[in-house]
């Protein structure tokens, strides 16, 4: 029998064909760099968000400190909005990388460069990947990071604005100015898997149901989303942040492989309402096991979420800076012992 | 044919409710045409079309982009009339400190907190996103402030929060404010942990559970002397 690498049970396991994996994976495809990897790797915020060799080392810290079963860039959720001119706030060691500044006052002012790929550090995160796959082969996967196109607006536009032209605005422009910033995802993503990245993950968080109606979600993301799913040509998983439960009647629609749910949706509850239409992934809560918690408790989220049926384990939203490896390390155990249920 | 008072009255809570800007304009310059009392046009029925807002978003009839135009069309209203409005005779507002965390810059709902709360009378200090420890401390100081209200929207920034309340207390300050949290990730079984006094639900709650401490903190001060 072949082996089971890291790599081939994350794609099992987040296109839910966990049964078929020898055990459940702990691939990490949010956030995974915390200051205790920083100083392990010798790669700290904010220079490793730009740094070729920094971002690099920092990238494999995933695997080689912490044990996580892959690896994932960039580590934050700006490359998009620098490339389309935002100023970037570069942040600190346990600060990650924010937006500044708007760059466009109307909808109809967006203009995505044909060759936006090639800016700003979007070739950077190409070349890291390139890199990692040159040196750890096929073993392990590696997770190409696209932030979503709802977020990617709220940081052109300003979220505000944004929000209100959902429902000022003739939905159809709206969604066109999605279905844009969308087409700079999917041209990322193929870019990304040419490099060799093996996964996409797409983080939305700005597309919460704390902020988007369930309708609008259904209306308007759910075919933005679609139109991804169909021209990525790789597995995807996607993460939005907060209580997401009123879009899992709709997450399947998709065409998604995965959906990581943040600590306020239950494990359970998600598996039940998408039924085999979407891997549900996540299930470890950041704040009150990981950064806060022990590894005790860890284990203990970590194996109830197991037994809820989660698909693969994972933090439920990006590592806070200052987890602890000892922590976070208890999550990859209770993955490399138990199977699933 | 000019509208009754009461029409016009309906009219700019319903302008408001249903985030109409240029409607609440209208009917705004229509009541300081008709004199109506500006001052209470803004505060009982502005508070009142906010209140029917507060219980849709509560009731998930309303989300925040329907919240977000709302509040656009009552400021649409309030600059009609606040040149109109006579001094308040209503007794001292308490003041309330609000800031979205250092590190992050998230703030839409610290946005409608800031708009509720306003609208149900309250002094707003609102420092805005990402506010350094050191100033939501100062600003605590230099404005007395009866509450200081923070959010995070980040599971990576809500630490922070245990940090100010931190810095309070070392200043000694911590007694003599209360202090709610919101955001997101927070839960109420975090914000106790932290030691805060409160956790709304969400925006609308604010409202209430502000008032509720700030009692209380005028009975605990009012016991001390």
């Amino acid at each position: 029998m072949a082996e089971m690498t890291p790599r081939k049970r994350a794609l099992l396991c987040m296109t839910g064909n966990k049964q078929r994996a020898d055990r459940i994976s702990c691939c990490d495809t949010l956030t995974t760099a915390t200051v205790d990897q920083m100083n392990a790797a010798k790669a700290p915020f904010p220079e490793a968000n730009r740094d070729p060799e920094l971002m690099y080392r920092l990238a494999a810290a995933a695997w080689e400190v912490i044990g996580l079963e892959g690896f994932k860039l960039p580590f934050d959720l700006c490359v998009e909005a620098e490339a389309l001119g935002c100023s970037i706030n570069w942040g600190r060691i346990d600060r990650h990388p924010s937006v500044e500044s708007h760059v466009f006052g109307d909808l109809k002012d967006l203009k995505i460069p044909e060759n936006i790929v090639e800016r700003g550090r979007f070739p950077l995160k190409y070349d890291v990947e390139a890199r990692l796959r040159k040196n750890y082969g096929d073993y392990l996967p590696i997770v190409n990071q696209v932030t979503g196109p709802f977020t990617v607006a709220g940081h052109v536009f300003g979220i505000e604005k944004f929000c209100i032209w959902t429902k000022k605005r003739p939905q159809e422009e709206v969604k066109e100015a999605l279905m844009q910033i969308a087409e700079m995802n999917i041209a990322d993503c193929k870019q990304a898997l040419r490099s060799g990245a093996d996964l996409v993950c797409i983080a939305d968080p700005s597309a919460t149901s704390d902020i988007l109606s369930p309708v609008f979600f259904r209306d308007v993301m759910v075919p933005v989303y679609q139109n991804m799913a169909r021209k990525i040509g790789a597995p995807v998983v996607i993460h939005i942040c907060g209580n997401t439960s009123a879009y899992l009647p709709y997450i399947g629609d998709t065409g998604f492989d995965a959906f990581s749910i943040d600590a306020q949706v239950d494990v359970a509850f998600a598996k039940q309402v998408v039924g085999k239409k979407i891997a549900i992934v996540g299930g470890v809560p950041t704040i009150t096991a990981l950064l806060f918690g022990t590894p005790a408790k860890v284990r203990e989220f970590a194996v109830e979420a197991v037994k809820k049926g989660v698909d693969m384990l994972m933090p439920s939203c990006g590592i806070p800076p200052r987890t602890s490896t000892e922590n976070f390390k208890a999550l990859v155990d209770v993955a490399r012992c138990l199977v699933y249920v | 044919m000019s509208r009754t008072s009461e029409e016009i009255v309906n009219a700019f809570v319903k302008a408001i409710v249903d985030g109409d800007e240029e409607a609440a304009a209208a009917a705004a310059r229509e009541a300081v045409e008709a004199g109506l009392d500006a001052y209470e046009l803004v505060t009982k029925n502005g508070g009142e079309a906010m209140t029917v807002v507060n219980k849709k978003y509560e009731t998930k009839e309303y989300f925040v982009p329907e919240v977000l135009c709302a509040a656009n069309a009552l400021n649409a209203g309030v600059e009609v009339l606040t040149p109109h409005m006579k001094a308040s005779t209503t007794a001292e507002p308490a003041t309330v400190v609000l800031g979205v965390v250092e590190g992050d810059i998230h703030d839409i709902g610290k946005n409608l907190v800031k708009i509720m709360l306003s609208s149900a009378g309250f002094r707003v200090i609102d420092l805005g996103k990402d506010v350094p420890v050191q100033k939501m401390i100062d600003a605590v100081k230099q404005n007395n402030a009866d509450v200081v209200g923070m959010s995070a929207l980040m599971s990576t920034t809500m630490p922070v929060m245990k940090k100010v309340i931190g810095a309070l207390e070392e200043v000694k300050l911590r007694d003599k404010v209360k202090v709610i949290v919101g955001g997101g990730p927070v839960t109420p079984e975090w914000a106790e942990s932290i030691g805060a006094d409160a956790r709304p639900h969400d925006a609308s709650a604010a409202v209430g559970v502000t008032k509720e401490l700030v009692e209380k903190l005028r009975k605990e001060r009012a016991g001390k002397q």
